[in-house]
């Protein structure tokens, strides 16, 4: 049996979380080509909905919410990878949270991101994005202060700037080592960023203090912001929207959807980067008992949400409802709650099926899952409004789908350049301290 | 000039400090370099912070500036609310807070920065010792007539190796 990753000399830790950086295999490459062009063709489609409009979407009255803010929804939910995992286990010492912390901060980042880009990309006109900045135009209008669009903004400026901060701080430590023993360039990289980090105990004081001050503080603003997204729901007064359980119902689901991400991206470093002696079978155990917590609640705030609506009987609720359960969006709706519910409850809750091979399907299953959660909250209460006459269906072309794919191969392909940049493990926190139980 | 004293164990570090100390050297004068942090015991090598003040403070100023230039705006360039009040707490409240997180995490980082000694570069001129994998090192700056005795303090309180080195 492999010795365990505590009782490892710091040398080996530290020669094996470096490796990953030196180097380059071929899959690799072709991996990141793969990504790249996706996301070239991704980039094309934009530009030529750039050219010809909105019109070249499948967005038309009363849909004018189609893919771009299904996506922005799931990728803000995604972000939420980081805050849980690596916040609230940091507050709470958990000690099995120390290889995991930075891969969850990571996707944090760049799930932000991309989410952010979507409402960018939703304008049209991308090129007046500037118009939500608060600042007076021509006319000395302001943007409107009480438009939850505007809340978003707001929103997603704090956690990127504070995931962005939470994500450096601990690598500083990390870089400055990097910087000793490198290629010229690299040594400039990581010498510029380390700041000049020289590892005196004033330096370490301070790093831990921010760090715990800015996983308290990154703790409220994710929550404010998956409930904010929600807001701009459940502030409108649409059929299934205006709900006040919305809030901590698109909190629930990103926090889901965000262990499955961080699930399926630890599988693929663990088995690329070879880093089974770190990120074993119990940090998968636990991650999975977390996504199977998180999936059961889920479908309490599901049942929650649908059954009031179901018992109210108001009409145009019940045609959203209908949409949603036994007509055109049904399909959806089962298959989602199959993925994010059934597929889950078995291969997690039933313990001998409990690998990291089945917790893998079953956070693939719950990622896809959470994306159609997003479409049916979306689509059917666009496509079913207040004015009956006005109802219509809503089917995305190729544009969107193009640029909803390339999101997915960017994510990929920024996940990869950062894990040949940085250590995806922060190897001077996994360093143990024996001594410290002492005290 | 500085002495930079080698350490195997924590506790023969904790051991130099308080020799050092009732020697008179004070904790501002003395620095530890490590690969990895070094908690002692409280009262060894104590670093005071005003980072959570700064944090609070920074949040307040944040949050207070964007409500009233919120406040500002919505009263010289009224928007039509339909009989809805021109400025509400209510309707505000969200950006109010988004911007007093930010504010939080802006004086965290700058005060990291500074507390840190990152940006100010505090002691430019003071050598920096390398501190290898396992290894803790103590740097003391005193002044030439009061070495051999910190020298003697860090002896007896287990260093493995002492360097004598003046400013880089």
């Amino acid at each position: 049996m492999a010795a365990a990753p505590e009782l490892l000399p710091y040398k080996q830790i530290r020669e094996d979380l470096f490796r990953p950086l030196s180097g380059v295999s071929r899959r690799y490459v072709l991996a990141t080509c793969l990504a790249f062009i996706v996301g070239a063709a991704g980039l094309a489609a934009w530009v030529y909905q750039l050219r010809r409009g909105m019109g070249v979407t499948g967005l038309q009255r009363p849909v004018f919410w189609g893919f771009y803010i299904v996506d922005f929804v799931f990728w803000i939910g995604i972000s939420h990878a980081g805050t849980l995992i690596s916040a609230i286990l940091r507050l709470t010492d958990a000690a099995w949270r120390k290889p995991v912390t930075r891969a969850a901060e990571a996707i944090t980042v760049f799930a932000l991101m991309i989410g952010a880009m979507f409402p960018v990309i939703h304008l049209g006109r991308a090129w007046l994005f500037y118009w939500l900045l608060p600042y007076p135009n021509s006319r000395l209008l302001w943007p409107n202060f009480r438009s939850p669009l505007l809340w978003d903004l707001t929103a997603i400026v704090t956690y990127l700037t504070g995931s962005v901060i939470y994500l450096y701080l601990p690598l500083i430590p990390d870089m400055a080592q990097l910087a000793e023993h490198n290629t010229p360039w690299r040594r400039k990289l990581y010498r510029a960023l380390a700041l000049g980090w020289t590892g005196s105990d004033r330096e370490w004081h301070a790093l831990e203090r921010a760090m715990k001050l800015m996983a308290c503080i990154i703790l409220a603003v994710a929550i404010s912001v998956h409930t904010v997204v929600a807001w701009d729901f459940a502030m409108s007064i649409a059929p299934m929207w205006h709900s006040t359980i919305f809030g901590p119902y698109f909190v629930t689901g990103a926090i889901f959807s965000g262990i499955a991400a961080l699930l399926v991206a630890l599988t693929a470093l663990r088995k690329v980067l070879h880093l089974e002696s770190y990120l074993k079978w119990h940090h998968f155990n636990n991650l999975a008992k977390l996504l199977l917590l998180m999936s059961l609640l889920w479908l309490y705030f599901t049942l929650a949400e649908n059954l009031t609506v179901w018992y109210g009987n108001e009409p145009r609720e019940m045609a959203v409802f209908g949409a949603r359960t036994r007509a055109q969006y049904a399909p959806y709706f089962w298959t989602m709650v199959a993925l994010n519910f059934v597929i889950p409850f078995v291969l997690l809750g039933i313990r001998r099926l409990r690998t990291i091979a089945t917790a893998t399907i079953a956070a693939v299953c719950v990622l896809a899952g959470m994306w159609l959660e997003r479409f049916v909250i979306v689509v059917p209460t666009l496509a079913n409004p207040r004015l009956a006459a006005a109802s219509r269906g809503y089917a995305p072309t190729w544009v969107e789908i193009a640029i909803t794919a390339a999101t997915f191969a960017a994510m990929a392909m920024l996940y990869m350049i950062f894990s040949k940049l940085f250590p995806i493990i922060a190897v001077w926190e996994f360093k143990p301290h024996p001594e410290e139980d002492e005290d | 000039m500085y002495l930079i004293g080698e350490f195997r164990e924590k506790k023969a570090v904790a051991e130099a400090i308080r020799a050092l100390r009732a020697g008179g050297v004070t904790p501002a004068e003395m620095d530890l370099f490590s690969e990895e942090p070094i908690k002692l015991p409280r009262g060894v090598l104590d670093r005071p912070s005003r980072m959570s003040l700064a944090s609070v403070l920074g949040a307040i100023a944040f949050g207070s500036l964007a409500t009233a230039f919120i406040y500002w705006v919505q009263h010289n360039y009224r928007l039509v609310t339909g009989g809805m009040p021109i400025f509400s707490f209510w309707a505000t409240g969200v950006i109010t807070f988004e911007m007093t997180m930010l504010g939080a995490i802006a004086a965290t980082f700058a005060w990291f920065l500074w507390e840190s000694g990152l940006v100010r570069k505090r002691d430019r001129g003071a050598p920096v010792p390398e501190a290898d994998p396992g290894s803790i090192r103590l740097r003391v700056r005193c002044r030439v007539d009061d070495a051999p005795q910190a020298i003697e303090s860090m002896r007896r309180a287990g260093a493995v190796e002492i360097e004598r080195r003046n400013h880089d």
